[in-house]
């Protein structure tokens, strides 16, 4: 690839990139329902969080289960920084967004070398055991700091919803983790979740490279954090509870860890779950849910056994041939528990959904641990050459048929 | 009282108080030590950390709630008999039948999560099977919070309990002086009869326990899983089966640990109820030497211990964070844990 | 100035001397042939030389700076890399990748860069990959460069890792047990590659290997070991008649 096409599409993707989060601006600002624009920049944060963590996870195979603290460490260093220069000298509101994202990045990474130093010994679940530990504690002090609210939480000074900025950062974060992997750079880090021993032999500096990859991951997060504490303009350490952390895994895990792709897409669709009770406020009797539960297992379990007896060469039929089963299948799970309705016990008592977000996000993450444990697009990226691929492929297949 | 109250580093010591809390803390590692067992026996034969453990502890409290209102123990049954004069009273073998009830299904449970969760992950990487153990224990929780009673947090009636009765030793007695002013308060130990009874049945476990793995034909199959699970297999051992004894005895033994501290501490329970004493059990495994047996019963008194004395201390608000702060180190420096070996990858 | 030096080089494991006082030297341009029977100490060696482990006693020394107690990394930077007994493959990364990785040793752009993909960086990349495509041709994986390494077969995984570490551009190459579960097709087609890597690469091979007849048909210099002991050391016909190394491999006459 020549210079001048590099730098042209790069021109390109940058001016994307900008008409895109003013587009967002535009869309937000036109908005009358705050809810939606709020539920807009929840996904932006979620993607960011979503994908650094991938970059720990995913790329670079060190297992971190404690992102949250990142995030909270971001939001909660901005907001006094934030708050201090308020007191004496106020800013635009933009420009607090800037310094509190920089503030808050500087601290998370520094707790992400902190964190990154034990990875350096431990590996697998030790290392995750320790990145989870190390929210908790995190979280305890600050729970414990009157100064800064305790458990009460804290109020952060100027409240600004800065939706285009959230976005901007998602999409540095994206492109930032996508460069690392399209460069030469990026086999260090993918050399490291393969085989640290063959990597340092092969002169990869493993130290660095994991240092690096969480010194990033939590910077990324950090200034999510920040970005998210002006946005609510009060936190508290119940919204950094190990719940977060392990609804941002579940999104890396679904979208196929070190999949970049994959962690975008999820992160935009599951940040959803934390939300649903305000979403939808239905009560659910025993029966439903019981049935909804079996009917997941069922589903599992027959996806399971099905696909490893049914061998049909033909994709298409393949596919609507699975598809139908399933279909079926969730349509007998609600005339089950319809009919379950009927019986007393089953049909009286009633459930809040916001009791069983999180039991969805559980079942989530089971469902495709059981089906399928590489995640929905395994190490797949998307690419613009997939797609001619694809589209070559039905083509040719029109063609020959 | 100036003279027991000491200053050291700015914090006063109430020395008089530290034998009591060092029983305390016994108290609790045992507990800790039970629920430690079940993880180190999970990870010595599938090296997957169990994150349910904790879960398992939970619904044992809760099978233990239920099982005293099955006999009759319910808060209402309790405020009636109280206003008609006519006290419940209680016998051992109601506590026995609790405990074992609240053994036998967590037992249950342990082989159900087993046989569902973990058992299709045998052949996917550990961070697979780890990342599905975090999906059972939220599960687990949730599933609770929806179908346990958990507001107001219940708690076993204490009516159930035969021993209550305390009793104290007095180590020294209190000093006065010429005027009568207290210059050195007694210092006691006292304990309800019902902490010693679980003290003595945590030892009887163990010690059945140790036979177990050690003399028995199961327990030979076990050891030789946690040494080499594919050579075990290869030698004819139904791994599948050991590993479903081995889910049954560590979720029996958080079951009874679930059940002595709801009854004899009357601790109220909700459905995160499992969540702290299996992180701290987990850390107490890992400080004792994951996958090492005697290590986690050494772990849990350990971890029993370091909580009361920072409480003892003054940072009964960082009690919590101990745990971790003590995993973290306990890695740093020895990744093996004190009797656990460091193993080092064959390159 | 010899090109690798060991004196005495001695680890123990607890009770065990895995490798006890072994010397010898490597000059520029040798292959050179480490053998013995199993458990004498051979891949031991290999680790003591790339810093996996740190000698006990006695010194290794590569072109006169001493190297024990080097990071891996350092001693794959300055000139020493090897490849595995129990191949150690990037599984999922393609063939053409996993010779990139050792390709990348030799970068000269910052990380900073490759977090913003400069024009240096995608230059210096298309660069490190057109090296690890020769490479790949000097062991005959053209064909299954984007092939993922984990999917090919055992002889071709044996020859991956040697492109692999010849890609870090050392000075000294360690190959262990390259033949390894070979068969004689692929075992003459390994001979080819290791004298190319010699004589057109000019590098300096130091192997381990059992087959015999392998080792004998191409090393010029060999050093027997036998229970972390030296026993043996000349050119193969001196090797093939020593009455300590047929006692090694055949025990005591009787």
């Amino acid at each position: 690839m020549s210079l001048s096409k590099i730098l042209g599409t790069r021109a390109l993707s940058v001016v994307l990139a900008i008409a895109f989060c003013f587009g967002l601006d535009a869309f937000v600002t036109g908005q009358l329902n705050e809810y939606v624009v709020r539920l807009v920049m929840l996904a932006g944060l979620y993607v960011t969080l979503s994908v650094s963590l991938n970059l720990i996870n995913g790329i670079t195979g060190q297992f971190s289960i404690g992102h949250a603290a990142f995030y909270m460490v971001g939001a909660y260093s901005a907001g006094i920084v934030s708050n201090a220069i308020y007191k004496t000298q106020p800013l635009a509101a933009p420009a607090y967004m800037i310094i509190s994202m920089l503030i808050g990045a500087v601290f998370a990474a520094i707790a992400g070398l902190i964190v990154g130093m034990p990875s350096l010994r431990l590996k697998g679940d030790y290392l995750a055991i320790v990145t989870l530990g190390f929210g908790e504690i995190i979280r305890i002090i600050v729970l414990n700091q009157n100064q800064w609210g305790g458990s009460y939480g804290y109020a952060i000074a100027p409240k600004y919803q800065a939706g285009w900025l959230i976005w901007l950062l998602a999409i540095i974060c994206i492109a930032t983790c996508r460069n690392l992997l399209k460069s030469a750079h990026g086999l260090a880090f993918l050399a490291v979740r393969e085989d640290e021993i063959a990597a340092q032999a092969m002169g990869v500096n493993v130290t660095k490279t994991k240092v690096v990859a969480f010194i990033v991951g939590a910077a990324f997060a950090g200034a999510a954090g920040a970005l998210f504490g002006h946005m609510e303009s009060f936190v508290n350490p119940d919204l950094f509870k190990m719940e977060v952390s392990f609804l941002v895994l579940t999104m890396v895990v679904l979208g196929g860890s070190g999949s970049i792709t994959g962690s975008v897409l999820a992160g935009a669709t599951l940040f959803i779950l934390p939300e649903l009770p305000r979403i939808v406020s239905f009560k659910m009797s025993l029966g439903l849910l019981l049935s909804v539960l079996l009917g997941i297992g069922v589903l599992v379990w027959m996806n399971r056994k099905f696909l490893e007896k049914y061998h049909e060469p033909d994709k298409v039929k393949r596919t609507l041939v699975v598809a139908g089963a399933n279909i079926g299948l969730v349509v007998l799970a609600i005339v089950v528990g319809k009919l379950l309705n009927n019986v007393p016990v089953f049909g009286t008592t009633n459930y809040d959904a916001n009791k069983i977000r999180y039991m969805i996000l559980a079942v989530v993450l089971l469902v495709i641990m059981l089906l399928k444990p590489t995640g929905l697009l395994g190490h797949h990226e998307f690419s613009w050459d997939w797609v001619k691929r694809v589209l070559n492929r039905n083509k040719t297949g029109e063609a020959s048929a | 009282m100036d003279l027991v109250l000491h200053s050291v580093g700015g914090l006063s010591l109430d020395f008089s108080t530290l034998p009591q809390q060092l029983v305390n803390g016994l108290v609790v590692g045992a507990i800790y030590a039970l629920i430690a067992l079940g993880y180190t026996m999970v990870y010595g034969v599938l090296r997957l950390i169990n994150f349910a453990h904790g879960e398992v502890f939970m619904l044992g409290a809760y099978t233990a709630l239920l099982s005293s209102w099955v006999m009759g123990f319910t808060p209402d049954a309790i405020s009636k008999a109280f206003k008609a004069d006519q006290p419940l009273t209680s016998s051992p073998l109601n506590l026995v039948i609790m405990l074992l009830v609240a053994m036998a299904v967590c037992a249950i449970i342990g082989a159900i999560i087993e046989f569902f969760a973990y058992r299709p992950m045998r052949n996917q990487s550990r961070i697979a099977a780890l990342i599905t153990a975090i999906g059972v224990s939220l599960f687990l929780q949730y599933a609770g919070q929806l179908f346990l009673p958990a507001n107001p947090p219940p708690s076993i009636s204490q009516e159930v309990n035969p021993y209550q009765k305390v009793v104290s030793f007095v180590l020294s007695p209190a000093q006065m002086n010429a005027a009568g002013d207290v210059i050195k308060p007694q210092m006691d130990i006292t304990v309800t009869v019902g902490k010693i009874v679980m003290l003595v049945t945590v030892v009887i476990l163990m010690l059945a326990l140790t036979y177990l793995v050690r003399y028995t034909k199961a327990g030979r199959a076990m050891r030789a899983a946690s040494h080499d699970f594919d050579s075990a297999s290869l030698m004819g051992i139904n791994v599948n089966r050991v590993v479903t004894f081995t889910f049954m005895l560590g979720s029996a033994l958080a079951g009874a640990g679930a059940m002595m501290l709801a009854t004899f501490e009357g601790t109220a329970m909700h459905p995160f109820f499992g969540l702290q004493p299996g992180v701290k059990a987990f850390v107490a495994a890992v400080l004792g030497g994951i996958g090492n047996i005697p290590g986690a019963v050494l772990g849990g008194l350990l971890m029993g211990l370091a909580e009361t004395l920072v409480t003892w201390i003054g940072f009964s608000q960082y009690k919590d964070a101990v745990a971790f702060v003590i995993l973290i180190l306990i890695l740093l420096v020895r990744p093996g844990g004190l009797l656990g070996s460091n193993k080092v990858e064959k390159v | 100035m010899p090109l690798l030096c060991l004196k005495d080089a001695t680890i123990k494991f607890g009770g065990l001397t895995a490798v006890n006082k072994v010397c010898f030297d490597i000059e520029k341009g040798d292959l050179f042939g480490l053998i013995g029977p199993n458990g004498a100490g051979k891949t031991t060696c290999f680790n003591l030389i790339t810093g996996v482990y740190e000698p006990t006693s006695g010194d290794i020394d590569f072109l006169g700076t001493r190297i024990c107690g080097m990071a891996p990394n350092k001693i794959a930077e300055i000139g020493i890399c090897r490849t595995f007994q129990n191949i150690r493959l990037f599984g999922t990364l393609s063939a053409l990748e996993n010779v990139m990785v050792g390709a990348y040793l030799r970068h000269k752009t910052s990380l900073l860069g490759g977090f913003m993909l400069t024009p240096a960086v995608i230059k210096e990349t298309a660069e490190l990959r057109k090296k690890a495509m020769e490479l790949l041709s000097v062991v005959n994986l053209t064909d299954v460069a984007n092939s993922r390494a984990c999917d090919l077969s055992y002889g071709k995984q044996r020859r991956l890792e040697i492109a692999r570490a010849m890609a870090t551009d050392p000075k000294l190459i360690l190959l262990d047990e390259p033949a390894a579960g070979m068969n004689p097709y692929e075992k003459d087609e390994l001979r080819s590659v290791v004298f190319k890597i010699r004589d057109d690469y000019e590098k300096t091979v130091l192997l381990i290997e059992h087959d015999m007849k392998f080792v004998m048909g191409l090393c010029e210099k060999i050093v027997v070991l036998d229970h972390g002991e030296e026993i043996a050391y000349g050119d193969p016909s001196e090797i093939r008649n020593n009455p300590k190394v047929i006692e090694a491999y055949l025990g005591e006459p009787v």
